[in-house]
């Protein structure tokens, strides 16, 4: 840009170089940032997980890939994995078909919609930790759902102590919470859509909900759910804080997901810090891995 | 300048306009009986949806540690102003709770004014400056949304335990500054607005920096406050960095102050203490939540994304 305009832009040309230096200036202290706190640590993550690393005790020494043979080899890494892919799968589907319900709800224009979508939505800008420990209450023995739960005759369970309902507990605070969050891109999309294309559509008999759903929201709404879908599926995979406060993994492994296993690895047993190093590095791969099938796959739908 | 108030009339007209299109999206007319059954839908959702915090709520005005079965929902039952005051007493005399307050209030307001400072910059720089390299610079750092925390954290760990910020406020803040969203959310706003009016703006004699501070930051305030609430919320809730940096209970931000709380005891969570401490964290991010509602939806809607 700079040489092309050149010409028209003679008198301009000092300001050119004044603009250019100012451009540096402005993008300097990002970049410095980004380079010693991201980059820096990623680059210097790679090499820790190629050593035996124990920061308290001065040792290190080369430890080539052994760490990532390590982590693949443990049976608890492999239960993390499993966990959270099984976790990523519930969460990731029913959150977006919640949030796709919500938004649909919310669109409708009544004088109590903009205070009851404001209120829907607290959940999702609350701290995960404080709505951990509120959830422990809702899934306790006494709390909420046992009690809608005895209703119906059901005997109270203790949820986040079972190790069969543990996870599922998990996951539906986590569906609850986060599909207010999706439930806004949504309403974008549903925004978007031009009023005269439904007219028409019901002009063409199209008026049931579900053939409106099929013909017009389903394929006008594509790109946002792929949105959703792909940043639920780097969220899910990221799951800790949750299962931190709640169960820290158990009971008896029951909740166990990748992020704890690094956590563990790095600060219960510390000198591990390679081995910690190198699972991080195997997750950031699965989840590039995803990302990326997705991206092909919508470039097969012709979106992007 | 005159063409600066052109422009922002256009903005204000776009935006009604746009307001307007709201409206229209109840399409159709549907019946008196299926108005009802909406609002009524609604409400549950609302009710759903709102029951967990109400009943925190409750327990903040009550002074039983235990949690009841069935839950007692009734808001007249067992409540009273001095049963909170009394709560809030003994949660604010636990450990040096005053202390954590300001701690995360601190870490918060130091992150929330850089973050957006080196964004709206650096956002800026990469809509309207021309400089060599700008668009490879610019997708650089973006690539960086694609790198987990989670992945450089045990090195940022390492890190700041070979330079000695463990258990500082530098370590757990300046780590946190650098968000590409921010940037991502600046320059995508700024390149909305009209490359006349800069231009308009440089004939009249003005320098870059006077461009960017007279002319082209206040126009941007939908942004400023976007990223304002989502900086905001990121820093006040985050967890898993002031886990792994502090190690020093003085340095504590309110969600590690929850995580102790709740095991401070053994098994048995003191509940009506518990969730006074849970209030007073959610406090300060439902007051900014009532003040920036509405550009929170709309930096959703405009970036697309969030962290």
């Amino acid at each position: 840009m700079l040489s092309t305009g050149r010409q028209n832009k003679k008198s301009l040309k000092l300001n050119d170089g004044v603009e250019s230096r100012f451009g540096y200036a402005l993008i300097a202290p990002l970049l410095l940032l980004i380079v010693v706190f991201i980059f820096f640590p990623a680059i210097f993550s790679f090499a820790i997980s190629l050593f035996y690393y124990n920061p308290f005790g001065h040792q290190i020494h080369f430890a080539g890939i052994s760490n990532y043979a390590e982590v693949l080899h443990s049976s608890l890494f492999a239960l993390a994995v499993l966990n959270v892919m099984y976790y990523t799968a519930v969460v990731v589907t029913l959150q977006t078909i919640l949030a796709f319900s919500l938004a649909m709800l919310f669109n409708f224009r009544f004088r109590i919609t903009r205070m009851s979508r404001a209120l829907v939505f607290i959940p999702a800008i609350t701290s995960p930790v404080a709505l951990s420990i509120i959830f422990i209450w809702v899934f306790s023995r006494q709390g909420m759902v046992n009690y809608f739960l005895s209703m119906v005759g059901v005997q109270p369970i203790n949820f986040f102590f079972s190790t069969t309902f543990a996870f599922p507990a998990i996951m539906a605070m986590n569906i609850f919470s986060t599909a207010p969050y999706f439930m806004v891109m949504y309403l974008a999309g549903l925004q978007a859509i031009p009023p005269h294309i439904l007219e028409a559509a019901s002009l063409d008999g199209i008026r049931s909900g579900w053939k409106r759903f099929r013909y017009i929201y389903a394929p006008m709404l594509s790109f946002t759910t792929f949105l959703v879908v792909v940043l639920g599926v780097i969220g899910s995979m990221q799951l800790f804080d949750q299962v931190f406060v709640i169960t820290g993994g158990g009971p008896a492994n029951a909740t166990y997901v990748p992020l704890i296993y690094i956590y563990n690895r790095a600060f219960i047993y510390f000198g591990t810090l390679g081995v910690s190093s190198a699972a991080s590095f195997i997750l950031f791969t699965v989840i590039m891995a995803v990302t990326l099938l997705q991206r092909k796959y919508l470039k097969e739908l012709r979106w992007a | 300048m005159e063409i600066l108030n052109v422009m922002k009339k256009r903005q204000k007209k776009n935006r009604t306009g746009r307001m307007a299109g709201d409206q229209n999206s109840v399409i159709l007319s549907i019946g008196r009986v299926k108005k009802v059954a909406i609002q009524l839908l609604m409400i549950l959702a609302v009710v759903i949806y709102v029951l967990p915090f109400y009943w925190m709520m409750l327990k903040m005005f009550r002074t039983s540690i235990f949690a009841h079965f069935p839950p007692n929902l009734n808001p007249l039952s067992g409540t009273s102003l001095s049963n909170f005051a009394q709560n809030l007493g003994s949660v604010w005399s636990f450990g040096s709770f005053p202390r954590w307050y300001f701690n995360s209030i601190f870490v918060t307001l130091v992150v929330l004014f850089s973050s957006v400072i080196v964004g709206s910059l650096a956002g800026y720089a990469f809509a309207r400056l021309n400089f060599r390299g700008r668009e490879m610079i610019f997708y650089t750092v973006l690539g960086t949304l694609m790198i987990p925390f989670p992945v450089v954290s045990v090195a940022s760990y390492v890190f700041m335990l070979d330079i000695g910020w463990l258990s500082t406020y530098q370590g757990i803040i300046i780590p946190e500054i650098a968000s590409a969203l921010n940037v991502f959310l600046f320059r995508q706003y700024f390149l909305t607005i009209p490359k006349e009016v800069e231009e308009a703006a440089k004939l009249d004699g003005l320098n870059p920096f006077q461009i960017f501070t007279k002319i082209s930051a206040p126009m941007a305030k939908p942004a400023f406050a976007a990223s304002f609430i989502y900086t905001f919320i990121g820093s006040w809730n985050n967890f898993l960095w002031p886990l792994m940096v502090i190690h020093s209970k003085s340095l504590y931000t309110l969600p590690l102050v929850l995580n102790f709380f709740k095991g401070v005891n053994g098994v048995q969570i003191y509940w009506n203490e518990m969730m006074t401490v849970v209030f007073l964290t959610l406090l300060p991010t439902l007051i900014i939540y009532a003040i920036f509602e509405r550009y929170f939806v709309e930096g959703i809607s405009f970036t697309g994304l969030k962290g």
